[in-house]
């Protein structure tokens, strides 16, 4: 089930009346929320579900285990334990294909080709998201930054249907507190939730999807029939289309939430203002860029220990956490990018005094260059793609309301942040009525722009 | 909301906080907007989706939605107001529901078309030149179009490769896409060459029959008429016989019922074609990726082993499509030269 879908309109007002009902009772609100998310993944597949109550199952076992064990060396192997579970469920469905795919061919190369099995398994969707934070929670037991909640808890915090299918990554001790006790039904951010929720549709599905259809599917599908002009525009098109995409996503789902009184995590701040990598990585993904940080960079050594040991460190992070997003060599290199990125502008930091438009620049469109290798289908179309930017030709593609909506997705990025704020708190004063309206409005309008062919998964989906 | 006593959890966007009841009434004034304005979309989006308990909420309320809105005139205002911001749409001739010509009573005639000359010895007539192919389908023609249209570019920079797939629609579901008024209008606005065709993965919707009822697939009945679709859409594809259709089986899928369909519609096409073998060319995608009709992920490609299906086991993969797209050039070169 999608957001922007008739099932997900019907699902949602039946599921928030009767969680706003069953709030003062949480012995009743915890398992029909638990019910409904579960209802809400099994839309899906429901043999995903099966997969995961073993992970609820498998992590709670681990996190109890923890907690009652003091020899530290006991508890970082039972740790080790849950997490390898963890990874390798997520190794068997996210990257078996790729390996054996890969393996093969390095036989074949070696002369040592051999049958290998070769099995085509569905990856259950936002195996990648509930995986890491499962993981957030047993190690967050362990390092005794969070007790072991109940096993209805955490199963609550895994399935949440507001973010387990593309997240935001929210950490166990970000949401399971909030289980603690009722949700007040006198504090919910209505206005702030149904701003978030209409812009969330209109990023997704009038302006994502548009540039998808309109210039990068084209584009990005048969890189050799155009030529620089149309191909650059597909570019800066596609840096738009995943920002609008992806935070679209997170918009509605954190507008969700909070109509039902939970809180999450920013996961995007006007990334493309960054005017360093660093600052790119606090804006976009934030909560991704932070799981990184607290669960790999910092515990390989992070900045401790030297300038190459950091330089390793972040190139070690930046590529696992490409890999993170599928199993393709293109998924590699731009973490690889990404990470000399970091590296590089760690070394030269002090040495190189450039102006901020400058450095905006250069790290903008050296970020637009890393969408090229995230997007394309693999390395033979990732070169053809950059092949073409320097082929003369016809600009076939430019057109009014597609050069519209690149630079203005972009330039809103650039614009100062108070006014923004200023409208948008003013938005969230309307009175019930208006929001109501003005919600179904933006449904219906956002509605007729969506083609026959539907409104296609998130981009994140596949993660 | 109370999270603001505790720093380490996150905190909600600024604005002011109201009551539960408040998020109640906005969300159900945004849908009471929503079945006002669209609630004929509700019902018939209703209709398309797949059996199952979405399906059945969605139809649960898209008829009551639908009569409400059938009964105002918002729905028209709103179609009138947002008329364009909506894609063109696929007209409304040659659509399923109007009658094929069919023969009454005798015995149909054969046409010098139902033969290929090819297979005759004979010398087939030249082909118009193919300046424009046409890929489309469902979902199955998504990789297979970008494969298609990459290999031409490599070969044939003067052919223009045009991609119109459409998601989630069916030659037996009408609601979303009616591929009868579809393909009429592919011919009226696009006039291709040569059409290429793969669709088949959300069929076995119910037919109406020879008697005007609705026939389950997947008996011959049903079959009889998904191969009455098939054939329209071939006619109209193929031009008077000046231009080419390339119209392919359906590899079996792993799921056994959507198999069970996947095989009526192969033998649909395979009796569709008939009357037009000397333009249309059904290109057998079965045997190539499931001989014997056996389902496999992988296959020997070049030498070596390879991942040919997509993890939901119905559709091609990219290497999969590659091998699809190779066997659609070599017929289109067979018929074009080059």
């Amino acid at each position: 089930m999608v957001f922007p879908s008739f099932e997900f309109a019907f699902f949602f007002p039946v599921v928030l009346a009767l969680s706003w009902a069953l709030m003062p009772h949480p012995r009743a609100w915890k398992p029909f929320v638990l019910a409904a998310s579960y209802l809400f993944y099994a839309a899906a597949s429901p043999r995903y579900c099966i997969l995961l109550a073993g992970l609820t199952l498998a992590n709670q076992a681990g996190a109890v285990l923890v907690h009652r064990t003091s020899e530290e060396r006991r508890r970082k192997w039972i740790v080790g334990a849950t997490v390898a579970i963890d990874l390798g469920v997520l190794g068997v469905f996210k990257y078996y294909g790729f390996f054996v795919d890969e393996v093969g061919a390095f036989l074949d190369a070696l002369g040592l080709g051999m049958p290998l099995p070769l099995l085509t398994l569905a990856l259950p969707i936002g195996l990648s998201f509930i995986t890491f934070q499962a993981i957030s929670y047993v190690v967050d037991v362990e390092r005794r930054l969070l007790p072991p909640a109940s096993l209805i808890d955490f199963g609550l915090y895994l399935s949440f249907f507001p973010h387990v299918v593309a997240g935001p990554i929210v950490r166990a001790r970000e949401f399971i507190p909030q289980l603690s006790k009722p949700r007040d039904p006198r504090d919910v951010a209505v206005g702030a939730a149904v701003v978030l929720i209409a812009l969330g549709l209109i990023k997704k599905v009038a302006l994502a999807d548009y540039l998808a259809r309109e210039v990068v599917d084209p584009v990005f599908g048969v890189p050799e029939a155009y030529s620089a002009p149309d191909v650059a525009l597909a570019a800066y098109a596609y840096a738009a289309q995943i920002y609008c995409d992806f935070s679209g996503y997170t918009d509605i789902a954190i507008g969700v939430a909070l109509l039902m009184g939970f809180v999450f995590p920013q996961n995007f701040n006007s990334p493309y203002r960054a005017t360093s990598f660093r600052d790119f990585w606090r804006r976009w993904h934030m909560t991704l860029s932070r799981f990184l940080r607290d669960f790999l960079y910092i515990p390989l050594g992070g900045n401790r220990g030297g300038k190459w040991r950091t330089a390793r460190n972040l190139m070690i992070t930046m590529v696992l956490g490409g890999l993170w997003h599928g199993a393709a060599w293109g998924f590699v290199l731009w973490g690889t990018l990404h990470g000399l990125g970091l590296v590089v502008e760690r070394l030269l930091r002090g040495r190189i005094d450039a102006p901020a438009w400058l450095r905006w620049a250069i790290v903008f469109n050296l970020v637009v260059f890393g969408w090229i290798l995230f997007r394309s289908e693999n390395l033979d179309v990732a070169g053809t793609f950059i092949s073409r930017l320097v082929v003369p030709g016809d600009a076939t593609l430019w057109t009014p309301v597609t050069l519209a909506v690149v630079i203005g997705v972009i330039a809103f990025q650039l614009l100062p942040p108070d006014p923004l704020e200023r409208l948008r708190l003013r938005a969230t004063r309307l009175p019930d009525y208006a929001l109501g309206f003005g919600l179904g409005a933006v449904v219906a309008i956002v509605g007729a722009t969506v083609p026959s062919q539907g409104v296609p998964p998130f981009i994140y989906f596949q993660f | 909301m109370t999270t603001g006593d505790d720093p380490s959890l996150p905190q909600p966007p600024r604005g002011p906080r109201t009551r539960s009841r408040d998020a109640l009434v906005v969300v159900f004034l945004a849908v009471v907007v929503l079945v006002l304005f669209e609630g004929s979309s509700v019902r018939t989006a209703g209709d398309q989706m797949q059996p199952g308990f979405e399906r059945d909420v969605v139809v649960a309320v898209g008829k009551p939605s639908g009569w409400v809105a059938d009964r105002l005139p918002f729905d028209e205002w709103g179609d009138d107001a947002l008329a364009f911001l909506e894609d063109g749409g696929v007209g409304d001739e040659g659509g399923f529901g109007s009658a094929p010509a069919a023969a009454r009573g005798g015995v149909p005639p054969v046409s010098p078309d139902s033969f290929d000359p090819a297979e005759l010895g004979a010398k087939p007539d030249p082909p118009r030149p193919l300046d424009t192919l046409l890929v489309t389908g469902d979902s199955l023609a998504m990789p297979l179009d970008v494969q298609t249209a990459r290999r031409m570019a490599e070969r044939d920079k003067g052919v223009e490769v045009q991609r119109d797939p459409h998601v989630g629609t069916g030659i037996s579901k009408t609601g979303l896409v009616d591929w009868g008024k579809l393909s009429t209008q592919h011919v009226r606005e696009r006039e291709p060459d040569a059409v290429v065709v793969f669709i088949g993965a959300n069929e076995g919707f119910p037919l109406p029959g020879p008697g005007g009822a609705n026939v389950d697939c997947c008996g011959p009945e049903w079959a009889a008429a998904y191969a009455n679709r098939v054939r329209r859409m071939m006619n109209t594809y193929r031009q008077g016989g000046s231009a080419r259709v390339y119209w392919l089986t359906l590899p079996i899928p792993r799921d056994g019922d959507l198999a069970e369909v996947a095989r009526t519609v192969n033998a649909a096409i395979e009796v569709a074609a008939q009357p037009f073998r000397a333009q249309v060319r059904v290109l057998d995608m079965t045997e190539l990726f499931t001989p014997g009709g056996r389902y496999r992920d992988a296959m020997t490609v070049d030498g070596r082993r390879r991942i040919v299906r997509d993890p939901d086991g119905i559709h091609l993969n990219d290497t999969g499509a590659g091998i699809a797209a190779d066997v659609v050039l070599e017929a289109v070169r067979r018929d074009f030269g080059g």
